[in-house]
């Protein structure tokens, strides 16, 4: 063993002892036993250590992997508008309470957070893994709009625009539930999420829906939905993060209730598509208990979208296909 | 009047036909009670219209019970509206047709296909299956202030008197047509009385209260059957469907 890799090693024991002890002294002490500055001495070159667990790395987090190429066009984007938040009434100790039962997510909710106008990150802080076909889509919609003309998308044309997008905006939605199902109903688009349990006993409609088709299952108390089948492709934000046709999304959904009267539902989704991202990747958004908002101001896009004499564009232009 | 609970369904059997504040929790199989005790000395009772539902006889028209009296400017408009009609100008008049523009309150109430009731926090929710449409009455006995701009569906608060519910919108956008052809004004009140016939027929009695273009409150009785109970509409999307047609007949 190389005098070195003896150094090394003994500096990661008294990094880790100390650490546990106390951080502080323990990063003091990873400093002192870190490697004297220009590097290991030279003869038998040693292999470098994996990444974080090198010499005074204590118990800093592993460096995130290097960009590649596509997700660097990512990082070149001007960044997204910051979307802003009205203020709801609060929830008072007068209002109705959320059932106890954990799979019971009957009631209304509210995406309390700011929009997330692009998604710019995953939810564990790394860089959406997109294809390079991916991070020109995304670059091309992205500049479109910063000149002045953003793309037609499903939003713009009053259709249904996915059970993403109709999450994130900020408007509240009522579920209702059976044994076999789950529907939500949403203010923005009058818009509806319709879920199977048990497709034999309750069979989703026939067709191909915008919404897709979405089967569930419990896992636990967290239910599990696979959103597949959209009949047309799918922006994931108001930035056009895309999912194709074919992609598929995983939607996790359990209730919170950390005892603080506040639930929240926290719906962690895996988007998947090959043809935009190289593996599936995760977000995660929370929807504050908010049974104050159970009446739905109108959503009625079509008055003005549905013009017959066509003049709805309101600046928006068709996108060219991939 | 203020009840002393909180109504708070959880669940629906897919048994149709069981009216009663029995309701059976699919997941653990346990029964769930859920009764609402009317302050003492009150005589209100709470029905339970959750469901599914269709109108008996399907009619484009609201089916007037009473004599419709209009004044000369309700004559005026209504003989626009048929002009316009025979010219097939359907977007001078008719933004439903033309636009897939919700048909508002009472119109939604004429939907010739079904439609699905909710009584949940305190609001009713009317989920229809044509274009996904929502119309909702607020019965928590809040005070409410006129909104900013009219809705088509308004803006609806309702009590209850006995087993009916008794439902006021206002707030009405007049782009909106109270039937297939008959005109409003933006004053236009509407009372609906809703209540369950028997355990398989729910009734909207509709009466149209709007000086500006009737000289008296006029309306009508729609009934509707209970449908075989469904968690799910298929996706009906007007504008596609629409632009869908439109495309075939151009012979794209």
């Amino acid at each position: 063993m190389t005098a070195y890799r003896k150094h090394s090693s003994r500096a990661r024991m008294l990094a880790l002892t100390a650490g546990i002890l106390n951080l502080g002294a323990g990063v003091a002490v990873a400093q002192m036993a870190a490697p004297p500055p220009g590097g290991p001495p030279s003869g038998n070159a040693p292999a470098p250590p994996p990444p974080g667990r090198g010499p005074g790395a204590g118990l800093a987090p592993p460096p995130l992997p290097p960009l590649t190429e596509a997700q660097k066009i990512l990082t070149a984007l001007p960044p997204p508008m910051k979307a802003g938040l009205f203020p709801q009434p609060p929830v008072t100790a007068d209002d109705p309470v959320s059932p106890a039962d954990p799979r019971d997510f009957q009631g209304i909710w509210y995406h309390d957070q700011p929009l997330e106008v692009r998604i710019q990150k995953d939810m564990y802080g790394a860089e959406p893994p997109v294809t390079m076909a991916g991070a020109n889509v995304i670059a091309r919609r992205v500049r479109s709009a910063e000149a002045g003309k953003p793309f037609i998308n499903a939003s713009a044309k009053c259709l249904p625009p996915g059970p993403q997008w109709q999450r994130d905006l900020n408007f509240p939605f009522q579920i209702v539930q059976g044994k076999t199902w789950v529907a939500f109903i949403f203010e923005e688009y009058h818009g509806r999420w319709n879920i199977s349990l048990d497709p034999k006993t309750t069979p989703l409609p026939g067709g191909t829906d915008f919404m897709g088709r979405s089967i569930g299952h419990w896992e636990g108390d967290t239910l599990v939905v696979e959103s597949t089948g959209f009949k047309q492709a799918l922006w994931l934000d108001v930035d056009g993060t895309p999912l194709s046709p074919n992609g598929r999304l995983v939607q996790r959904i359990r209730k919170v209730n950390l005892g603080d009267g506040k639930p929240f539902l926290e719906i962690i989704t895996t988007i998947e598509d090959p043809q935009y991202y190289t593996n599936p990747w995760n977000i995660v958004r929370r929807f504050a208990w908010h049974p104050n908002l159970p009446v739905f101001k109108e959503y009625n896009c079509e008055e003005q979208v549905g013009d017959p004499s066509g003049v709805t564009d309101a600046g928006l232009v068709v996108e060219t296909a991939d | 009047m203020i009840l002393t609970c909180i109504m708070q369904r959880v669940f629906r059997t897919n048994i149709p036909a069981i009216h009663n504040w029995f309701v059976t929790t699919g997941m653990a199989g346990m029964v769930l009670l859920t009764i609402c005790t009317p302050a003492h000395g009150q005589a209100t009772t709470i029905s339970d219209f959750e469901g599914v539902w269709k109108m008996a006889k399907p009619s484009n028209s609201l089916e007037a019970s009473t004599p419709v009296v209009l004044t000369a400017e309700g004559r005026k408009a209504l003989a626009e509206n048929k002009r316009l009609r025979s010219q097939h100008k359907y977007d001078d008049y008719d933004i439903t047709i033309s636009r897939c523009s919700s048909p508002g309150v009472p119109r939604l109430m004429l939907t010739p296909m079904r439609f699905r009731i909710w009584q949940r926090l305190g609001v009713v929710t009317f989920d229809f299956e044509w274009n996904r449409a929502l119309r909702q009455i607020d019965m928590r006995g809040r005070p409410t202030e006129p909104l900013l701009a009219p809705q088509m569906t308004g803006q609806t608060t309702g009590r209850w008197e006995g087993d009916a519910l008794v439902a006021e919108t206002v707030d009405v956008s007049d782009r909106t047509l109270i039937d297939d052809i008959m005109p409003h004004s933006s004053d236009m009140r509407v009372t609906e009385r809703i209540r369950l016939v028997d355990a398989d027929t729910l009734e909207d009695r509709i009466t149209i209260d709007d000086p500006i273009y009737y000289a008296k409150p006029w309306g009508g009785v729609v009934t509707y059957t209970r449908q075989p109970a469904t968690p799910f509409f298929p996706e009906h999307v007007c504008l596609d469907r629409r632009d869908t047609a439109a495309r075939a007949m151009r012979g794209k």
